[in-house]
């Protein structure tokens, strides 16, 4: 345990409440405000600034070596900044894959040099960074990558296809598995790219989801030249270089959960908005929150997030006592993406008629966020892997079942 | 506020000496033995038990405890719940110990603590009554002042473990107004002392926990015999009921994690199709499922067990979340347990009905899962009330201002 005076939080919570006065965007948290579109231009920059602000003062980056640009703070530290932000509320980060995923990759797998040129700029959010794993044909089976990596000299050619990438349109820079050793066995024959989406060959087709958004990517490499110094990790050793990504990913950030031992109140769980939305619902002269059958169902999800929470925190711990395999990241990441579906469909049943209107019709509630998310929420099950795959890493690493396929 | 996660170095201790010990002295054998006895007791067992310092884990050192606290005691709450241990541990130490502990004069905890921890009493609690249900209005069996004494009268169920019970426990109703709550009051009795009580053993499904009918006809107890106060009973039934469900979460987990163990060795030997069946998707999804379920609910016990021992207001939330998602979990572990072991599984001699029905009774227990989570609901209805006048939605950064 670190020992924090308890005057001394309190003088940090003071700041943190100023600063976040002082820096919150106009009109922030009054009725009048209204966030910018969500995946446009206008959003990624507002982020971004969020993003720099929070790294010029100190407020992000825990646990990360000073080296690169981070920050050691006592877990007591952590938990009063992280409960002040959630208390207003802080706008959506440009960029969360540089943080969540390519940090505990480099980490993990990058050269000193790598590391010190990459992880500051992203934790000043001054270089976010897309990640391009599925192709066509290689979704859940992600080992079928085929796009090649030939080597030139002090360069590796790039040629292929990604799908589905994520935070492709604003992106400065990427991670890329590529074939660099046709010969070799499945597994052992990917290299592992950083690079730079400014580079010719490289192009993003945005591509338009279920929900009338485009926030993934088609991207095509064409010859896209990528400098040797950028492979992380060795040749040859990109399938577990991408696993270590899909890990942080599946884990969505676990390695930043402050483990604080302090019993924070119990919240809502997330779901205050969910007993609001049930309360201001009518049907048939009763409120919805009245109806047994949806105060059982809004009950269990704050009883699921509490859950989540506390194996959260225990997960942590085992982190640090180096006793995490890494494959429990596929516990957490079944059972959240599930519940955000089941969540997202009560929602749905709570509204009922109400929840075709979205975004631009006058009628939708919360401007169809509602909407919006029911739709999102069906990618949810699938992206960073399918909750299929998830559930067969499960059964065969943790549990030790045979494998079930070639 | 120190909650710790996982176990330290003690607790480790504390279960592998657990394990240990209940694999040499009950193993599944003399579980099987024990189902087959009318009280399920072994005096034998229970001498074992306090000479290891069970009895009294959690009561101080003056009364002869081990001065250990309740996460402690989860732990091996866990270990006897994996072998479904039929033992009157909860019902001595859960039931009756702790709130003699926390509610008994001076002369009623130097009387009974003692004899706990020495195992030279066996206690329990006599609470529910025809419609098994648990809450207040439910409590009937009637205490009458007549003559300088209390004349109680009636019929209670569901006792556990009355037929060995050295001292009873008794929730009788002492006054009727209209709060239910309200002329409640609990009754220690040393049941040597005691006539015209009948216990007769129930057949009930989970044999490996004994529950008895108690008749009480005209037996006469003296206002000496009152743990705490006259009519204020309710109150401390709240908190034994608290107390008992975090520990039958405990025994609940203990008894998933080893459904799951049992059915993935199964899983891997078990031959069909040429091949082994742990190597097919469908029950491999299925056996990840259990993982899941029980990942969530032992997060959920610990910190319930962790508030418990912290004091933390929260407890009584933390405690139903627990109990709520342990149990509807555990449920399934335990039916998927059995179906998984497909025909083997639903005979008699293969050991996952006993997880099964000692599940099933645990969650009936001190209020089921929708009970809970119910309570879980009236919690989030009073936080919503203090929480104010306007909602956040996170997704737009927009504040919207309630009607």
């Amino acid at each position: 345990m670190v020992a924090v005076e308890p005057g001394k939080l309190d003088a940090l919570r003071q700041d943190v409440r100023a600063w976040l006065k002082a820096n919150l965007p106009e009109g922030w948290g009054s009725p009048g405000y209204v966030a910018p579109e969500r995946g446009t231009k206008e959003a990624y920059e507002l982020g971004k600034a969020w993003q720099k602000k929070l790294y010029d003062t100190g407020y992000t980056g825990f646990g990360i070596p000073a080296e690169y640009g981070g920050i050691e703070r006592s877990r007591e530290e952590i938990a009063v900044i992280r409960d002040e932000m959630t208390r207003t509320g802080t706008p959506p980060p440009a960029a969360s894959l540089g943080p969540m995923i390519v940090i505990p990759t480099l980490l993990r797998y990058g050269n000193e040099e790598q590391k010190k040129r990459f992880i500051p700029k992203i934790l000043s959010g001054e270089e976010t960074w897309c990640e391009c794993f599925s192709e066509p044909d290689a979704g859940s089976d992600l080992a079928n990558i085929q796009k090649t990596g030939v080597r030139d000299g002090d360069e590796w050619i790039v040629t292929g296809q990604s799908v589905w990438t994520s935070s492709s349109k604003f992106a400065d820079w990427g991670v890329l598995p590529v074939k660099t050793d046709p010969q070799a066995p499945r597994h052992r024959n990917l290299s592992y790219f950083v690079f730079d989406c400014k580079s010719p060959g490289f192009e993003v087709r945005p591509l338009k989801q279920m929900t009338g958004d485009a926030e993934f990517s088609e991207t095509f490499f064409d010859g896209m030249r990528v400098p040797h110094e950028n492979m992380i990790g060795e040749e040859g050793q990109g399938w577990y270089v991408a696993m270590a990504t899909l890990e942080a990913e599946r884990g969505g950030g676990i390695q930043f959960v402050a483990p604080s031992r302090r019993i924070e109140p119990t919240t809502l769980g997330g779901v205050d908005n969910y007993v609001e939305l049930a309360k201001n619902t009518k049907r048939r002269g009763k409120t919805v929150w009245e109806d047994p059958l949806f105060r059982q169902r809004i009950a269990q999800f704050a009883i699921e997030n509490e859950a989540m929470r506390h194996s959260r925190v225990r997960m942590r711990i085992k982190a640090m006592k180096r006793q995490l395999t890494g494959n429990e990241q596929s516990i957490g990441s079944v059972f959240s993406r599930e519940k955000n579906q089941r969540q997202a469909n009560m929602v749905a049943e709570i509204m009922g008629t109400n929840i075709q209107f979205m975004r631009g019709d006058e009628r939708a509630l919360d401007d169809g966020t509602w909407a919006y998310t029911f739709l999102r929420t069906r990618g949810n099950t699938i992206e960073t892997g399918t909750t299929e795959v998830n559930r067969g890493i499960i059964a065969e690493r943790i549990l030790g079942l045979p494998r079930n396929r070639i | 506020m120190a909650i710790e996660y996982g176990l330290n170095e003690e607790q480790e201790m504390l279960k592998t000496m657990a394990r240990d010990f209940l694999a040499n002295e009950c193993p599944m054998t003399r579980v099987r033995e024990l189902m087959e006895d009318d009280t399920g007791f072994s005096q034998d067992l229970w001498k074992k038990m306090a000479e290891v310092g069970w009895l009294g884990l959690v009561l101080p050192e003056e009364y002869g405890g081990a001065g250990m606290n309740f996460r402690d005691l989860t732990i091996l709450l866990e270990e006897m719940g994996r072998t479904v241990l039929p033992s009157p541990f909860i019902s001595t130490l859960l039931l009756v110990g702790m709130p003699v502990l926390t509610h008994g004069t001076e002369e009623q905890r130097n009387e009974i603590l003692p004899k706990i921890a020495s195992g030279e009493a066996v206690c329990t609690l006599a609470a529910l009554e025809e419609d098994g249900d648990w809450w207040a209005d439910s409590i009937n069996l009637r205490a009458d002042y007549r003559g300088g004494q209390y004349v109680i009268n009636g019929t209670k169920l569901f006792v556990p473990d009355a037929k060995v019970a050295d001292y009873m426990l008794i929730a009788a109703r002492t006054k009727r107004t209209e709060n239910p709550e309200e002329g409640i009051t609990l009754f220690l009795l040393d049941t040597s002392e005691v006539f015209g009580t009948m216990s007769t053993t129930l057949k009930t499904m989970d044999e490996t926990r004994k529950q008895y009918e108690v008749v009480f006809l005209n037996v006469p107890v003296s206002a000496r015999n009152i743990l705490g106060e006259l009519d204020q009973g309710w109150p401390i039934m709240k908190e034994i009921a608290l107390h008992t469900t975090a520990a039958l979460c405990a025994e609940m987990v203990g008894a998933g994690d080893k459904v799951l163990e049992m059915t993935v060795d199964y899983l891997k030997e078990r031959v069909a199709f040429g091949v082994v069946i742990g190597s097919f998707q469908a029950l491999q999804h299925r056996a990840a499922d259990m993982v899941i379920g029980l990942e969530y609910s032992r997060s959920l016990m610990e910190w319930a067990a962790e508030a418990i021992k912290e004091n933390h207001p929260d407890t009584a939330t933390a405690v139903s979340m627990a109990k709520s998602f342990c149990g509807d979990t555990c449920k399934k572990v335990v039916a998927e347990g059995i179906q998984m072991h497909g025909g083997i599984g639903f005979t008699w001699d293969h050991d996952m009905h006993l997880y099964f029905k000692r599940v099933w009774a645990s969650d009936n227990a001190f209020g089921d899962s929708n009970y809970h989570r119910e309570l879980v609901a009236k919690a989030l209805d009073d936080i919503h009330q203090l929480a104010g006048h306007g909602r956040w939605m996170k997704t737009t950064g927009r504040m919207i201002p309630m009607g």
